[in-house]
């Protein structure tokens, strides 16, 4: 487990190295999003660049999920325009563990190697090399050791760092967390957030992440977007690294 | 039948039928795994009932001369509205989901009733065919024809081809349908595709198996294995070998017994969802692992079970030659009369040995041919009715027949017999039930008995008559071989 200097060091690498890539992966201009042509937040704009560490902070029901659906295709707008610089398939995407369905029984292995169904063919034998990689996704979240475990048998951290190496197994360029940190033991917490950072720094990758928990976007995020009765802002982060 | 292995014989006369059963639960319960992990096994209940409707729907407009006859298959004609009503049944749910008006569960219970009151109501429309419907509607895939075996074998295997060609995609639909539309693209196609393998197995199943057979094969299973089981690939495979347990076990019984399939099976498979709940106090792997311990070890010992009969006694063994032949009791409600046109009949009829305003019965047909083997042991026989034309048929009861006997002033030994059940199915067998015994008459001891409960094949039968004619050669063979 890397300590708060260790993390620090390598943002401060990243923060050197990288953002040398001007077009952004995902551009919000004036977007209006809601349902049923019933706006839950307007006037979005957004750009989010390979390498970027982004926050959505905001209460429940704010809109947070909402924003990422869009960003997703999931959800079409109702208003502005929202571009990608990639395809769908290169998002990896981290939904919250309670919105699956226990009733399936999927081992930890199996969670992870469905990050891979874009690239396998239907009638094909799932290649090895594929489950190798899965292997190491699980091993880079540090719970390689639960692969033959009962997905739905683990703890909410544990859930959680399985669905960031499914999300991983995408090979994505960009990452999408829905609420990674809530419910989470602590280190898991402090897992899940050495993860992301790295991921950014080392891997160019952009993520973007959400949490109801302000105070731990500004400790974990480079920019904060904070959405709020149908608004939304962007604020500088890093709140525990600046002078 | 020496033994439950030999149903396992292609030359068996039932084979196709236990193929047929075996395929429906080897194939069904990998569609029915995915109705009970997306938590919508009431469509596993209600368009099987939706598909009765259909059938029912298009005997009747055949017997009102809207639709023309298909060949000579009750089949074809019931299948045409088993898909039909099956895929508009599912797009009219599908459109009302869609909307997402009310409760699912209660749509699928309305459209449960209402099927279930329009194929009654169609049946009533159809007094002339009701008993074709009916016996469709029962699912007989005991009397499954070999070409009917093939669609069934096509039908399925072509199902089971594409389940386990796009099991990925089933999978990620069913599981997270956010993740399936970044990897894969529109979702709608794999749902569509699903259902589709739904309604065609649901269509073609009904038609072959009746609505609870299927609804049995297509949820029981899998809802046994789900206790069971972690990971998806083996909740898949033991839901398959359940539904293969349960079929096979099922026919055994449903044969060794003469208990209808459809019942017997659901029973078995609701057993098997108790012994599952049961073992998953233990690991998975071991609760698996019992599990088919018990399910081959079950099916192995009941097929293996070797019947060890006793043939009728010799007369010299029981040191008795004076034996009364009662008439055999008819218990079933039905005449059990033989058609006319028999053409020995007329033969008998010119020798005089008939009056013309006799006709013949499975009943006198058993008891001249019980004469003629009874004969043969060594038995000096005599009818009762030539002692006193007041006496009528004995009753299987012991001490009915005795009373019967001692009332009627005879001693010695006498042989009763009593068909509780005799329905000729499609000419291929006879279910019998059928009770004799052997008693003698002054101290009330049975010496001899047995209890026949089974379907005897009739293979060469060309009409019903035959079939009742070779039944009875049948079961009198077996009494005295044992």
């Amino acid at each position: 487990m890397k300590s708060e200097q260790d993390v620090d060091a390598i943002r401060s690498a990243g923060e050197k190295g990288l953002k040398t890539n001007p077009a952004p992966l995902v551009s919000l201009h004036n977007v209006s999003l809601g349902y049923d042509s019933r706006p839950v937040l307007a006037d979005v704009n957004l750009a989010i660049y390979p390498g970027d560490l982004f926050g959505l902070a905001g209460p429940n029901g704010s809109g947070k999920t909402t924003l990422f659906r869009a960003i997703l295709g999931l959800l079409p707008i109702l208003d502005g325009s929202l571009s990608r610089n990639c395809p769908l398939s290169n998002f990896g995407y981290v939904p919250q563990s309670a919105a699956l369905d226990p009733q399936f029984p999927l081992s930890v292995a199996e969670i992870v190697e469905m990050g891979a169904y874009g690239r396998v063919r239907s009638y094909q034998v799932f290649p090895r090399d594929e489950k190798r990689q899965a292997v190491e996704a699980l091993d880079q979240v540090g719970v390689r050791h639960l692969m033959k475990r009962s997905f739905f048998s683990l703890s909410g951290g544990q859930k959680q760092r399985v669905l960031i190496a499914r999300a991983l197994m995408v090979l994505p360029k960009i990452m999408i967390l829905d609420e990674p940190l809530s419910g989470v033991d602590e280190e898991s917490r402090r897992t899940i957030t050495d993860v992301l950072i790295k991921l950014t720094r080392e891997k160019g990758m952009a993520v973007f992440f959400s949490s109801h928990d302000l105070m731990m976007v500004q400790r974990v995020a480079d920019r904060i977007v904070r959405v709020d009765k149908g608004k939304i802002w962007v604020e500088k982060g890093k709140m525990s690294h600046q002078p | 039948m020496n033994t439950g292995f030999e149903i396992f014989s292609p030359s068996y006369l039932l084979f196709p039928a236990l193929l047929g059963t075996g395929i429906l639960g080897l194939v069904c319960p990998l569609i029915g795994s995915y109705l009970v992990l997306r938590r919508t096994v009431f469509l596993g209940l209600t368009l099987p009932q939706i598909a009765a409707a259909g059938i029912a729907f298009t005997f009747w407009l055949q017997q009102a001369g809207f639709l023309p006859l298909l060949g000579d298959s009750e089949h074809g004609v019931g299948m045409l509205g088993s898909l039909l009503f099956t895929f508009l049944g599912m797009g009219l749910l599908g459109y009302l989901e869609q909307r997402g008006k009310g409760l699912a569960e209660g749509r699928l219970a309305a459209a449960y009733a209402l099927a279930g009151a329009l194929t009654i109501l169609f049946m009533v429309f159809n007094p002339a065919g009701q008993v074709e419907v009916l016996n469709l509607l029962k699912g007989e895939v005991i009397a499954l024809s070999q070409g009917e075996l093939r669609l069934l074998a096509l039908v399925f295997g072509a199902v089971l081809l594409v389940m386990l060609s796009f099991h990925r995609e089933f999978l990620l639909i069913s599981f997270d349908r956010d993740l399936a539309f970044l990897l894969k693209g529109r979702q709608v196609i794999w749902d569509v595709l699903l259902y589709l393998l739904a309604g065609m197995s649901i269509a073609f199943g009904v038609i072959m198996a009746g609505p609870l057979l299927l609804f049995g094969f297509l949820v029981l299973p899998a809802l046994a294995a789900r206790p069971l089981v972690n990971k998806m690939g083996s909740f898949l495979s033991l839901a398959s070998f359940l539904g293969v347990t349960m079929a096979v076990l099922g026919f055994y019984f449903s044969v060794r017994l003469d208990l209808p399939l459809g019942p017997t099976d659901v029973t078995l498979g609701c057993c098997l969802i108790f012994l599952a709940y049961a073992l998953r106090r233990f690991s998975p792997k071991t609760g698996v692992a019992l599990l088919l311990l018990i399910g081959v070890g079950a099916s192995i010992n009941g097929c293996s079970t070797r019947t060890t009969a006793v043939p009728v006694p010799e007369a010299k063994t029981i040191h008795a030659e004076q034996l009364w032949l009662a008439k055999v009791k008819n218990s079933t409600a039905l005449p059990l009369l033989l058609p006319s046109n028999n053409p020995l009949r007329s033969l008998a009829e010119m020798a005089g040995k008939v009056s013309s305003d006799y006709r013949q019965n499975v009943m006198d047909m058993l008891r001249d041919s019980l004469k003629a083997e009874l004969e043969q042991r060594g038995f000096r026989i005599s009818l009762p009715e030539e002692r006193d034309a007041r006496f009528v048929a004995f009753p299987a009861d012991t001490d009915a027949a005795v009373r019967v006997a001692r009332e009627g002033k005879l001693s010695g030994l006498t042989f009763v017999g009593e068909i509780r059940r005799w329905e000729v199915e499609a000419q291929k067998f006879v279910r019998v039930i059928a009770d004799f015994k052997l008693i003698r008459i002054d101290d009330g001891v049975v010496l001899w008995e047995r209890r026949v409960q089974r379907a005897v094949p009739t293979p060469s039968a060309t009409n019903v008559g035959q079939a009742s004619t070779d039944a009875v050669k049948e079961i009198v063979h077996d009494l005295f071989a044992g």
